[in-house]
């Protein structure tokens, strides 16, 4: 099979360069602008506090983290938001702390209208690996409509850059052709 | 560095452009997703083992699809085989994930997992390694003989006998020249995808010698197809994750950007080399893979005592993608000096297609 011209596989290069710019250009516009973080800190899977965990990151026994509860919109610092399962997440949060840890008191513990955090992090094993087990991403329900559109997008923008490849090695006259796979003794 | 908003890390975006680019090259070659290796990776780089694993596979989807589309152009892609095999790859991931949870329930999962790798791969690698080797030396004789040498050569007869279960429907794969029944075919992808869905992986490895040495399929078809395979299964495990919450899609995007380079390059390179050199290097790394499994398998029945066992385990399967990566360069590297009468080492000629 005799391979492509030049000027169809620089046709398709250009289309599909285009087309995977946009595509990248819209990713991280939607990134930037908070979309997707929104969508993956979608709602609660558990009844507890809504908290943004690094603002406490570095929290300790002798140094606990006093969160503050409230309704707030948006989560600022060391705040931290009443949640029951399936309610939407206030702006910046970015993991729960469910009653079940609170009612423990081991880590956390209610006092008053305040939330005591002592052991923000906790290192745990999984598959042989050790990892720093935190209340980030804790009690979080991904909104699964936007996981389905996420991987639609992985799947198109790989399309894309499959097609930019294949367009640029035509471009640049690579003779690309199948595979004789019968040829010969086999 | 940069700022995961999402995973809530910061890592290097050069290291994953990398790991996508390494890992894509060797995908694109021995036609995996490649798994077993981004998973540590990603560890290492500061995501935890729930994100690692969710990003893996994600990208894993989007890898393939690159590879796919290359795959298509040098005519390595039986569709009716892959899409017949689908069905039964899906059921048997399903099925594996059940497992894996009952032996988890039973209080087994680590080391049933970590025993049952290091076992399935010791057994493909020594028969991939054997088989592959009797292949070599034939093309050498045939070579020696004068005789026109064809880009495939498999000596296993295990094929015969699944192409001769006459039970109805029987579909003909006319890419892989394969008439055989389609139970046959699903039963393979059932079985495959059993131990993907068990052992968490996408199951290449397992696959494509399952397609060549059970179905019957040339090596290049083999991988092409399996790659397809990846994109389904591997798009349905990425949904999985996502509605887990273990994905931070800017991640899996700087992976695919290395693995498009990558990929290009290990799809290209197939069409450089023969059969048994794609069954050497996939042979490679299984028991690469498994020297790290194994490691760590030793590691876990230690009572984790030994934490060294843990580290080697890690840079083990880090260095393996580069090693990978460095034989397929020097593959097609000889392949291409062969081409032009330079002078290449003696194992050389009968890995490699002088057209």
């Amino acid at each position: 099979m005799a391979g492509p011209s030049k000027t169809k596989g620089t046709i398709k290069f250009v289309v599909w360069t285009a087309i995977a710019a946009a595509l990248i250009s819209y990713l991280w516009i939607e990134y930037y602008n908070g979309t997707l973080v929104s969508w993956y800190y979608y709602k609660a899977k558990s009844d507890g506090w809504a908290v943004n965990a690094n603002a406490f990151k570095d929290a300790g026994k002798d140094k606990p983290a006093i969160l503050q509860i409230g309704s707030f919109d948006k989560i600022e610092g060391l705040q931290a938001v009443p949640v029951k399962k399936g309610d939407r997440l206030p702006a910046n949060t970015n993991g729960i702390i469910d009653k079940k840890t609170v009612d423990e008191g081991k880590r956390v513990a209610l006092d008053g209208n305040t939330l005591k955090v002592t052991v923000p992090m906790q290192v745990k094993e999984a598959k042989g690996f050790k990892f720093k087990d935190t209340f980030k991403h804790k009690g979080i329900q991904t909104s699964e409509w936007g996981g389905a559109w996420c991987v639609g997008f992985i799947l198109v923008l790989g399309f894309a850059l499959g097609m930019m490849a294949e367009g640029f090695t035509d471009m640049c006259g690579l003779k690309l052709t199948k595979i004789k796979h019968y040829e010969g003794v086999h | 560095m940069f700022d995961f908003i999402i995973a809530g890390v910061q890592a290097p975006i050069f290291l994953l452009v990398l790991t996508g680019m390494t890992v894509g090259m060797v995908g694109g070659f021995i036609g995996v997703g490649g798994g077993y290796m981004v998973t540590p990776a990603l560890i290492v780089f500061g995501f935890p083992g729930y994100m690692a694993s969710g990003i893996d596979v994600t990208h894993i989807a989007g890898k393939s699809v690159v590879a796919t589309i290359r795959h298509r152009q040098l005519g390595n892609i039986d569709w009716v085989l892959g899409l017949a095999m689908v069905g039964g790859t899906m059921m048997g991931v399903e099925m594996g994930v059940r497992l894996l949870n009952y032996t988890k329930s039973i209080g087994l999962s680590g080391i049933a997992l970590l025993t049952g790798s290091v076992g399935i791969m010791i057994g493909l690698f020594l028969y991939t390694q054997i088989e592959t080797h009797r292949a070599q030396k034939k093309i050498q004789e045939l070579s020696r003989e004068g005789k026109t040498v064809g880009r495939e050569l498999s000596t296993s007869n295990i094929p015969k006998f699944f192409q001769s279960i006459s039970l109805f429907p029987i579909i003909r794969c006319h890419v892989a020249r394969i008439v055989i029944s389609m139970w046959v075919v699903v039963l393979v992808g059932i079985a495959t995808g059993t131990l993907a869905g068990f052992f968490g992986v996408g199951g290449g490895f397992i696959r494509v010698p399952a397609l060549v040495y059970m179905v019957g399929a040339t090596t290049h078809i083999a991988v092409g197809t399996d790659l397809l395979e990846i994109v389904v299964s591997g798009g349905y495990g990425a949904l999985r994750h996502f509605a887990s919450g273990n994905v931070d899609i800017i991640a899996v995007f700087f992976m695919i950007i290395g693995a498009m380079f990558g990929a290009q390059f290990g799809s290209i390179a197939t069409s450089f080399v023969r059969g048994p050199a794609i069954r050497y290097i996939l042979s490679y790394s299984l028991i690469l893979a498994t020297v790290g499994a194994f490691l760590r398998l030793v590691y876990m029945l230690s009572a984790q005592k030994y934490e060294f066992l843990n580290f080697f385990a890690v840079v083990f399967t880090l260095g393996e993608m580069i090693f990978l990566c460095l034989f397929i360069l020097s593959l097609v590297y000889f392949a291409v000096r062969h081409r032009h009468g330079k002078w290449v080492p003696a194992w050389i000629p009968s890995l490699v297609v002088v057209q």
